[in-house]
Parts: structure tokens; C-alpha cells; sequence
């Protein structure tokens, strides 16, 4: 069971916190491709992200590397710039202006707090 | 034992070397005079303009005719008000902090930096300057290692100006709060960051 009144304020927390610089975001369930929460959501993202991620998980396995963690990042054209955020049963894209918001206060403040968040939400 | 050598045994053969040795010392000689004997047989250097702080025990006992103008009072030299957070959103706390660093300390530039150097905030420093944050904390890390050793706070000369830094840690890491600027702060204004630090860092 998902809160997702705390998804909600997850989400505006994480506008708060990035300001002008969240261009988007989605959080989804990887399985279902269902988008529980999110900022100027994206539908085609969701299908994107979960078939990047899972590709990338299955080939960090098959080459024997550690697994994923908590987030990976793209460095995208037109100052665009994209974290994908592994909440286990749950994914979140997080799309940023590279030029607006900071990527320090994203790696460091934003996704810590979303992980928490998330957790919380998971955890009802 | 031939003639030439000195036999520790030998009083007068001593006493004629120390007498020796310690025959041109000047009133300065006085200074060194807690370190031991060995001070005493070492030549006497010139007294450097730079050695005079060295001397004040000395100086002190002579009524001075010279009077130096106090300096103009710097910033840093105010007392500098605890730094207060009012906002719960992260980004306002780093720019308070950041706000308050540059108005209340003596420096140029202010930084805040996550202990891989990545920068939060900062103003009047390059990013590729902060980013050595991240290796300098780490080297800290075994420094800690040494009992007694704290490291969350220095300074470092980058060649033309110092930067200087202090640390703190939550449960998402550490984080560093750090200034540019001619010379390396006080360690009152050390205090002063760390505690503004810390109050922004339960925000974060």
C-alpha cells in the first residue's frame, strides 16, 4: 500500500527545493507504468524509464557488477539534465534545467530527501 | 683519549667550552633561554623584523614610546549575530547561510560543497575550486583516524588567496561551509561557521 498524499508533498517539497530548475517529474510503479504522483508529467518518460532501467539493471547483472542504487543520471542536450531515482517497486524521473537548478543541491538535498520520502509513503 | 678530545669527565674543559660558546650572547639570548642549554651553544641569528612578536615577553618590560593606530575595524571584528533560519525550504537555508557568511565574515567568496565537492551555493569562488572540497575531506577522513584529532575545520593556500573551511555531517553526509579570502579566518569566526553550519545542515 502506497500513501500518496505523501508522494504529493514529496513532490512539492522537491519543487520547493529546485525551484525554477524541475522541468518535470513522475513517480511510477516499474511494473504496472502506473504514475502514482509527479510535476508536468510525462507518459512517454515513464515507458522510456522503465525500459532503460530495467535494461541497465539486467545488464549491470549479466556483466556482473554491483546493482544499481539509489539514482542514475543523463546528461542530456539543451541544458537538460535527468536523474532516474530507484525507490525499489517504485521509479522516479526527475527532469531538471542543468542551467537553473543545482546539481549539488540535487545529488545532495533533493533526492536524499525524496528517498526518504518515498520510503515513508512505501511504508504505510 | 688524545689532547684534542673533551672528556665529559673533564670540569674545566667544559666550562671553557660552554664559556666559549656562550660568550657573544646578546640580551635577545634571554628569549630562548627556557629551550635548554642547547639554545645556548647554537649562533645567535640576526633578529628579523619578522621575530619581533617573538621577543614581547622582553619588550613588554620596556614602556614603549610608540604608538601604532588601531586598524580600521574589519567585518569579521564585529560580533557576528547567530545566524537564524526561518525558512523550512532548503534552498532559503543555503542562501541565508551563504547571505550571512559573505556579510559577517572577512572574505571574498563563500562557498557551501557536499563532501564529494559538489557545490550547493556559492559566490565569488569557481566551481572547480570548490570541487576540491571532495578530495580534501577525504584525506581528512584518516586524519581523524589520530586520537585526539578532530580536522573538521582548516585552511588551505590555493596560491593566491586561502581558502578556509569547516564540516559538519547529518545522516545524508557531510557538507562544508567554506570562505576565500587574503588570510585564513580566526578561530573565532571558525566557531562562528560551524555553528551557522550546523543550524542549516538539520534543514537540509
Amino acid at each position: 500500500m502506497i500513501d500518496t498524499k505523501i508522494l504529493d508533498l514529496a513532490v512539492q517539497d522537491l519543487r520547493n527545493v529546485l525551484r525554477d530548475g524541475l522541468v518535470a517529474t513522475d513517480i511510477w510503479e516499474r511494473t504496472a507504468g502506473l504514475s502514482l504522483a509527479g510535476y508536468n508529467q510525462q507518459p512517454v518518460a515513464v515507458a522510456l524509464f522503465t525500459r532503460i532501467t530495467t535494461e541497465l539493471e539486467s545488464s549491470l547483472t549479466d556483466s556482473n557488477f554491483p546493482p544499481l542504487a539509489r539514482y542514475y543520471l543523463l546528461d542530456m542536450e539543451g541544458n537538460h539534465t535527468v536523474a532516474v531515482v530507484n525507490h525499489g517497486a517504485l521509479l522516479q524521473g526527475i527532469l531538471v534545467d542543468n542551467k537553473r537548478a543545482n546539481l549539488g543541491i540535487l545529488i545532495s538535498v533533493a533526492i536524499p530527501r525524496m528517498v526518504e520520502a518515498v520510503a515513508r509513503a512505501q511504508a504505510r | 683519549m688524545t689532547a684534542r678530545s673533551v672528556s665529559w669527565t673533564d670540569a674545566a674543559s667544559v666550562a671553557q667550552l660552554l664559556a666559549r660558546a656562550s660568550s657573544p650572547r646578546r640580551p635577545a639570548v634571554h628569549t630562548f633561554g627556557a629551550a635548554g642549554g642547547v639554545a645556548l651553544a647554537r649562533p645567535i641569528p640576526q633578529v628579523a623584523p619578522a621575530l619581533a612578536p617573538a621577543a614581547a615577553p622582553v619588550a613588554a618590560a620596556v614602556p614603549r614610546s610608540i604608538t601604532v593606530p588601531p586598524p580600521a575595524r574589519l567585518k569579521s571584528q564585529f560580533p557576528a549575530p547567530r545566524l537564524i533560519q526561518t525558512s523550512d525550504n532548503p534552498s532559503d537555508c543555503l542562501d541565508a547561510l551563504l547571505a550571512w557568511t559573505l556579510d559577517h565574515q572577512r572574505c571574498t567568496g563563500a562557498f557551501i560543497a557536499d563532501d564529494n565537492g559538489l557545490t550547493l551555493a556559492a559566490h565569488g569562488i569557481s566551481e572547480a575550486h570548490v570541487s576540491l572540497v571532495g578530495p580534501l575531506l577525504s584525506a581528512l577522513v584518516s586524519v581523524r583516524m589520530i586520537p585526539g584529532i578532530d580536522a573538521t575545520a582548516g585552511a588551505l593556500w590555493l596560491g593566491d588567496n586561502m581558502m578556509s573551511w569547516v564540516e559538519t555531517r547529518n545522516e545524508r553526509g557531510g557538507f562544508c561551509l567554506g570562505t576565500v579570502g587574503s588570510e585564513p579566518l580566526s578561530s573565532r569566526a571558525f566557531e562562528q561557521l560551524k555553528d551557522a553550519l550546523e543550524i542549516t545542515v538539520r534543514r537540509l
